[in-house]
C-alpha cells in the first residue's frame, strides 16, 4: 500500500497536474453545464470561447466537440523571443515567468497565494513572451493532441525543442551555486525541469552538505562561543572546486 | 466519527494553512477543495518528513464528495440514454481524478508513517500530525513488528537489551526523517505582509544567509529552512 516512490512528482504526475491548467475552447456543439466535483463547467454554446480544465478540453477536441485556442505564448513570435531571451539577453538565468495574475491589494484575497495549475497562465488571453510553470508539459500535449489547432506546429516543436535544451544547460550549471548550502533561487524553472533535475539537484545538495557537515557543526560551535562570528572569516584552502 | 467531527469543527477555526480560504456559504468550494487538496498532495509527496494531517477535515469532506458523486453515477448508469451517455464519461473521469489525488496522498503518508513508525509515535506534538486512523495503524504496525522481533530473536535476548526505543550513550535507536534534506519550494507571498515575500533563514556551510523568497519564485533549500512557511502556507513544495 505504501508509495514505493522517492520524494518529489515524477514526470507523469506533472502531466497530471498539467491537466488541471486552464485553456481555452471553442465548442463545435452544444454541451450543457455539469456539476463537477471541482465546480460546474461553463454550458458550452458554439461558437462562444469558454475557459476549461485540459483534462476536459482534451475529452471533447478527441470526440471532436471542441478546438482548443493554443495559448498565446506558444505561438512561433512569442517563443522566438522567449528563445532570444534565454540565450542572449540572460544566458544564465531562465527567462523571466509570467508575472502573476492576481495583484495583490491591500484587502487579503483567496486568490493571492494561488499558484500554477490554477493560475490561468495558458488561457487564450494569458500574456505572451513568457513561460508558465507547465510550458513544456502543456506544449507537447496541446501539439501531440491538436497539431491542427496550433499554427505552425513543426516551427513551434522545434523551437520548444531548441528551449528545453537551453535551459536543461541552466539547470545543470545552478550545482555551482548549491556548494555552500543556502537558498539557492530557481526562478522562471518550469515543472518538468524541476521533476527532472530534483534528483541531481537534490543529490548534490544532500552529499555536499554530508561532506561539509562537521565543518558547518563546528562553525556553529564557534559562533555560539564567539557570540555573533563572522562565517566568512574561514580559510579557504579546505574550499573544493566544482567543475 | 461523529465525535471527532466536534474537534475537527474547533481546529477549523483555527487558521488552516492548507485549506480553503475563499468560503462562500460556510463550507468551502469544489474548487477551493482541488486546490487544497492538490497543495496537501504536492506537498507530502515533495519532502521526507509527515506533514499534518489537513486541518478543516478537508481529506474525510472530498472522500464524501467523491462517495456522492459516484452513486450519482450509479443512478444515471440506470436510466442510459446516448445523450447521458458522454457526461457520464465526463463525471467518471473527473472522480478518478480526485480518487488518485486522495490515494496518492494517502499512500505517501503510510510510506512516512511505515518508515519511521516508533518517530512520529514517540511524542505527542509528532503523533498530532497523524489522522486518527493514521495513529491506529501505526500503533498495530509497530505492534505487530514488535511481537515479530521478540518472537524470532529479541526474546533470546538479555533483557536490558530488547528495547526498541533505547537512548543509552546518548544515541537515539528511533531514527527520523533527515530534516535537513533538500527540497525544492515555491514562495506563495507573506501571509502577515500582503504583497511581500518570507525571509528564508538559509543554513549554509560556512555561512547562514538571509533570502527573500518573494510570490512565485522557485527556490532550492533545505526543509528545516522553509519547513516553517510550508506548514504555515506561505510557500508549497513543488
Amino acid at each position: 500500500m505504501a508509495l514505493p516512490l522517492p520524494p518529489g512528482l515524477t514526470p507523469a504526475e506533472v502531466a497530471f497536474l498539467c491537466e488541471m491548467e486552464m485553456v481555452t475552447v471553442v465548442p463545435r456543439q452544444q454541451l450543457k453545464s455539469h456539476d463537477l466535483l471541482g465546480g460546474p463547467t461553463p454550458a458550452l454554446r458554439p461558437p462562444h470561447r469558454a475557459p476549461l480544465p485540459l483534462w476536459l478540453a482534451l475529452l471533447l477536441k478527441r470526440q471532436r466537440r471542441a478546438n482548443i485556442v493554443p495559448p498565446p505564448w506558444l505561438l512561433r513570435s512569442s517563443l522566438e523571443r522567449i528563445l532570444k531571451e534565454e540565450t542572449e539577453i540572460s544566458p544564465t538565468a531562465f527567462s523571466r515567468p509570467p508575472p502573476h495574475p492576481h495583484a495583490i491589494s491591500a484587502i487579503p484575497s483567496a486568490t493571492d497565494h494561488k499558484s500554477p495549475p490554477f493560475l490561468a497562465s495558458s488561457t487564450a488571453d494569458a500574456p505572451s513572451g513568457h513561460l508558465p510553470y507547465h510550458w513544456l508539459e502543456l506544449g507537447e500535449i496541446l501539439l501531440q493532441a491538436c497539431s491542427d489547432d496550433v499554427s505552425e506546429p513543426d516551427k513551434v516543436r522545434t523551437l520548444l525543442r531548441d528551449l528545453r535544451e537551453v535551459r536543461m544547460a541552466k539547470m545543470r550549471s545552478i550545482t555551482k551555486h548549491l556548494e555552500g548550502g543556502g537558498v539557492v533561487s530557481l526562478e522562471g524553472v518550469g515543472a518538468m525541469e524541476v521533476a527532472e533535475g530534483r534528483q541531481f539537484v537534490v543529490g548534490v545538495m544532500d552529499g555536499l552538505r554530508k561532506l561539509g557537515a562537521s565543518r558547518e557543526a563546528e562553525r556553529r560551535r564557534r559562533e555560539e562561543e564567539g557570540g555573533s562570528g563572522d562565517g566568512n572569516s574561514e580559510d579557504d584552502d579546505m574550499e573544493m572546486e566544482m567543475e | 466519527m461523529q465525535d471527532i467531527s466536534d474537534i475537527l469543527e474547533d481546529l477549523n477555526r483555527s487558521h488552516d494553512p492548507y485549506g480553503a480560504d475563499n468560503y462562500n456559504d460556510g463550507r468551502p468550494s469544489g474548487e477551493a477543495d482541488l486546490q487544497a487538496l492538490t497543495r496537501a498532495w504536492i506537498n507530502e509527496r515533495g519532502t521526507v518528513e509527515l506533514l499534518p494531517w489537513p486541518k478543516d477535515g478537508l481529506i474525510e469532506r472530498v472522500t464524501d464528495c467523491v462517495k456522492t458523486q459516484i452513486e450519482k453515477v450509479e443512478e444515471l448508469t440506470g436510466n442510459m440514454e446516448p445523450k447521458t451517455n458522454f457526461s457520464l464519461i465526463i463525471i467518471q473521469t473527473e472522480v478518478e481524478r480526485w480518487k488518485f489525488l486522495i490515494r496518492s496522498f494517502l499512500r505517501a503518508r503510510i510510506e512516512k508513517i511505515d518508515k519511521h513508525t516508533l518517530h512520529y509515535l514517540s511524542t505527542p506534538e509528532l503523533q498530532a500530525r497523524l489522522s486518527e486512523m493514521e495513529v491506529a495503524y501505526a500503533t498495530r504496525h509497530q505492534q505487530l513488528l514488535h511481537q515479530h522481533y521478540l518472537s524470532s530473536f529479541l526474546g533470546s535476548f538479555p533483557q536490558n537489551l530488547q528495547n526498541l526505543n533505547d537512548t543509552a550513550g546518548g544515541i537515539s535507536m528511533i531514527s527520523g526523517p533527515d530534516e535537513e534534506s533538500g527540497v525544492i519550494a515555491r514562495g506563495l507571498g507573506s501571509k502577515d505582509f500582503p504583497g511581500e515575500g518570507v525571509i528564508v533563514q538559509g543554513s549554509g556551510r560556512d555561512a547562514d544567509s538571509q533570502v527573500e523568497v518573494v510570490r512565485g519564485e522557485v527556490v532550492v533549500a533545505r526543509w528545516s529552512d522553509v519547513k516553517e512557511f510550508v506548514e504555515k502556507g506561505e510557500m508549497e513544495l513543488v
